[in-house]
Order: C-alpha cells, then structure tokens, then sequence
C-alpha cells in the first residue's frame, strides 16, 4: 500500500537507509580521520607558524618550505607518496637482509553488533596511520597559515609588553600572544575544519573503508547511484553545519568584552 | 658608578643605514626622575628600548645598579624585571582584565601564588585610582584608564626604575591630567623615572634634570629652570617655542600674529 503512494527516488532513498549500519560505520572511520588530522595537523600547523614567525632565518625558511611544497602539490599525490612509501623502504631494508616494516599485518578494530547487524570499526591499522598521517601533514599546511595569520594580527606590542615586565619570549608568546590568536583564528580556522571532512575521501584511493568506499559498495549493491551519493553529501552537510556552528558559537563564547 | 641605578654609557644605535642613537650617555640616580625631550625621530624611544635590551645597542654600556646588560651571559628576562615600561599606546594584554594585567608578571615572573599576586596588584591598582575597575577588561576602558594599568603593571614589579615611553602623546587632551597626576604621585613618592615626554609641566614640577635630544644627540642637558629661563642652543629655544605654541601660550603666539 505505502509503496504505491511514495514516489520512486524517495523508495530509491530508503533501499539505500537499508544499508545503515555501511553509512554507520562510514561515518565513524571519517570522522575519525577528521578528528585526528585536525588535531594533529592543528599542532604541527602551530608549530609551523610559530617557526614561519618567530624562528629566526633558517627555521622560518625550513616552515615556509614545507607549508609550500604541501600546498602546491596534489593532495592525492601525497597520499600515494606516502602510502607507497613504506614499501619501498621494505625492499631496501630486503635487499640489505634486515627485517620489514609490518605492513597490513596488524591492526587494532572492534566488533559490535547493533539491532542485528554485525559491524566492525578499525581504529587503526597501517592503511588508516597512513591515511592519517598524510591528512594531518596536508591539513597542518593550509592551518599553519591560518594560524600564522592571526599570530601576525597580534600587535607587537603585546610580546613587547610581555618582555619588559621579565617575562620570557617564549612565555610572552605562550600566554600572551597565542591566547589572543588562537582566539581570533577562529572564523577562517572554521575553512579547514569545514573542508577536511570532505578531504578525508581521498583515502578511498588506499582501501581506507570510509564513508565515500562504503558508498561505493551500497553503489555496487544496488546500482542507485545517485541516491546514494546525494544521501552521502546530505550526510556531509549536516556534519559541516554542525561544526560551523559550534566554531561560531565557540568565537561568541570566547569574544574579550569590549571588544 | 655603582650608586647609580641606570649609567647609560656611549650608546649608539642603527637601523640598517639610518643612525638613531651617535653615542648617548646620562646617568640616573635613586628617586631620580630625568625627562627627555626632542623632535620626533630624534631616537628617544629607541634610546629608552635600548635600555630595557628591547632593541640592544650596536655599541655602548648600560649598567644597572652597576651591573652591565650588554655583557654576555646577563639574564635579561631578569634584568628586565627590574626596569618597568609604560608605553605610548599602553600595550595592556587586551585578553586580561585589568587586574590579571597587573598580576600576570607577579605569577609567572615572581612567582607568588594567585592569591598573593592579586593582592598586590590590587595595591598596584589602588595606587593609579583604578582598583574600582580591577575587573574590566582593557577595550572597555578609556585611554587614560588603561595608561593608569599599565603603569600599575609596571609598579607592581617593584622595578628599580620605570620608563615612560610618551605615556600622554596618544590620550585624548582630556584625558592627560589623570595621567600626570598618577606620574606626579609616584614620582613624589620616590619613584626613579626616566620619561620621555613634551609635557613641560611635569617636567618642572619633578624633573632633577631634562634631557634635549635630537638627531640621535643629546644637545643640551639642565635643570628645567636651565631649559625655561635661559636655554643656550637656537634648536632647543625653537623647539620650545613650538611646544609653547602647542600647549597654549597663546599671549606669545598672538604677540608673533600681530607683528606680522
């Protein structure tokens, strides 16, 4: 009865909710990616800023080079890098007689089951470290320089300040300046963790079973290629909403009455 | 020497191809309140960055209760905690209320626990008229209340001695004489003082001796009376007029009118 009344793309929309607990577990690797490129790439980003701004000749040099080359190459590129990377270190460590790296030999996963379904999360094996690895060494460019934006933004007279009553540089950075920036990093911050999300699908390309490789295998299952990509994106949507407005609402919560 | 708190010896300063400091020296006794004067550009910011190692010198001495700052090896985190600064555009922490403005230096340069630190930042605060606002944040106080914090800041350190970087030049004109008079106070209250600045009324009031600078130079030093009654050099008598112009000793300035 109920089928007669709904219109056909909407019946296309729940065969693909059939496949739950697939978009269940998707989501959770990908957000598990998110979460640690984020966090990672978020201190490597700041360490980066800090050395592109405070650290003298050399080591400014050596921050703006990465940020650079990290920028200007394709993140797909850096991600086959690194993923084959590990490979060719095994065959020299082969043809030296030394013992391998242990790759896709371990991994560390729990298994649940939920109203029936019997699903597995892999928090971490060699594929997802690279895969975490390369988002965070992407992600910390483009946040380095974000951040290195609103260190800069800092007037200079703050650290100044900060040394002429005998604190430290390194204390007047770390509770003087870093505080105000952090603070106001935060709305064009909001651009990274708002397009990392969707970043993370690149590491279909290394067998990573994130939301975009389980959406593939519903494709495959039922051939309703596009519902499963528009419930894909609605899902990314939502999410990317979620996180602009808590970053908004955290910028409003952390604002220095008066100004 | 060594009864000095500050020997400024010889020092010399440039930036790139620009020279600002050729060779300054004064000294400064305990209570001592010494202002320095002199077109802008004349190096007297950087003379007081100089002493404070904000900007070290290219060559010169500059000895604090005898010991020498250039000399490698100096703590001068240390050092700089007993030379406390009030800056033009106050450069208060726009993240701290106004109190923890003032205790942060106690926390994490002296180390007394939270509650001490407040305790005497209160004091501080009390001592520039602005412990009703301890718990304002810097944005929502006018410029001479948040001059008033930061020269709190720098009291609360018990420094040997305190520079003041043209503390009045960026205020409102209503605002300046809320200012002087916490400089006047803690001047009167035994304060050693170095302060650059064009208000001549402080000057006369507290200066032991002024300072003329210009062009990295010192051209002439005295006592105010010295500068007021008979300075020696065209420059400085022109300079003065300029100043006199400025802050309203209009019978002069329509006296040159009407001979026009």
């Amino acid at each position: 009865m109920i089928f007669q009344v709904l219109p056909q793309e909407l019946l296309d929309l729940l065969r693909v909710l059939e496949f739950w607990d697939h978009i269940l577990i998707g989501l959770a690797k990908t957000m598990w990616l998110y979460v640690w490129a984020l966090l990672f790439g978020f201190f490597l980003g700041l360490l980066l800023a800090l050395l592109r701004h405070y650290g003298g000749r050399i080591l400014s040099r050596i921050a703006t080079g990465y940020v650079e080359i990290v920028r200007g190459t394709p993140l797909l590129i850096q991600l086959l890098f690194i993923y084959f990377l590990p490979f060719s270190i095994n065959s020299f460590l082969d043809a030296q007689g030394l013992p391998f790296i242990p790759i896709g030999r371990w991994s560390i996963y729990v298994t649940s089951e939920l109203f029936g379904r019997t699903m597995t999360m892999v928090f971490l094996d060699h594929i997802t470290l690279m895969g975490i690895l390369t988002l965070s060494l992407n992600s910390a460019a483009y946040q380095a320089e974000y951040l290195r934006g609103a260190v800069m933004s800092i007037s200079s007279g703050q650290l100044e300040a900060a040394q002429s009553i005998g604190m430290s540089r390194r204390s007047g950075i770390l509770h003087i300046v870093l505080p105000q920036a952090l603070r106001r990093v935060i709305p064009s911050w909001s651009n990274e963790a708002a397009y990392l999300p969707k970043y993370t699908v690149v590491v279909f390309y290394i067998g990573l079973t994130e939301l975009f490789a389980q959406a593939h295998y519903i494709i495959s299952e039922t051939f309703l290629t596009l519902s499963v990509y528009i419930v894909v994106a609605l899902i990314f949507l939502v999410i990317i909403t979620l996180i602009s407005k808590s970053l908004d609402i955290l910028y409003k919560r952390t604002a220095i009455p008066g100004l | 020497m060594e009864k000095n708190v500050l020997n400024v010896v010889d020092v010399w300063k440039a930036y790139d191809e620009l020279e600002v400091l050729k060779g300054v020296s004064f000294e400064l006794a305990k209570r001592e309140v010494k202002v320095i004067f002199g077109p802008s550009g004349s190096g007297k910011s950087t003379l007081l960055r100089c002493i404070n190692m904000l900007t070290p010198p290219d060559k010169g001495e500059i000895y604090l209760s005898g010991q020498n700052l250039i000399a490698p090896g100096v703590d001068l985190n240390a050092m700089r905690a007993k030379i406390g600064m009030v800056f033009q555009h106050f450069n208060l922490f726009s993240h701290l209320k106004a109190i923890d403005n003032v205790s942060v230096g106690l926390r994490r340069v002296k180390g007394f626990t939270k509650e001490d630190a407040r305790a005497k930042a209160l004091d501080a605060l009390h001592q520039v008229k602005m412990a009703e606002w301890a718990e304002h944040y810097p944005a929502q106080l006018s410029g001479g209340q948040q001059q008033r914090v930061g020269i709190a800041r720098a009291l609360a350190m018990k420094p040997d001695l305190i520079l003041f970087d043209e503390p009045t030049s960026a205020l409102d004109p209503e605002l300046i004489g809320e200012v002087l008079q916490v400089m006047l106070e803690i001047a009167k209250a035994g304060t050693t003082m170095v302060v650059v600045t064009h208000e001549m009324g402080f000057a006369r009031a507290v200066a032991s001796e002024m300072i003329f600078l210009d062009q990295g130079v010192v051209i002439e030093r005295g006592t105010p009376e010295h500068f007021f009654v008979s300075p020696e050099t065209e420059r400085v008598k022109h300079f003065l007029r300029q100043i006199n112009i400025l802050y309203g000793h209009h019978e002069e300035l329509l006296k040159e009118f009407n001979e026009d």
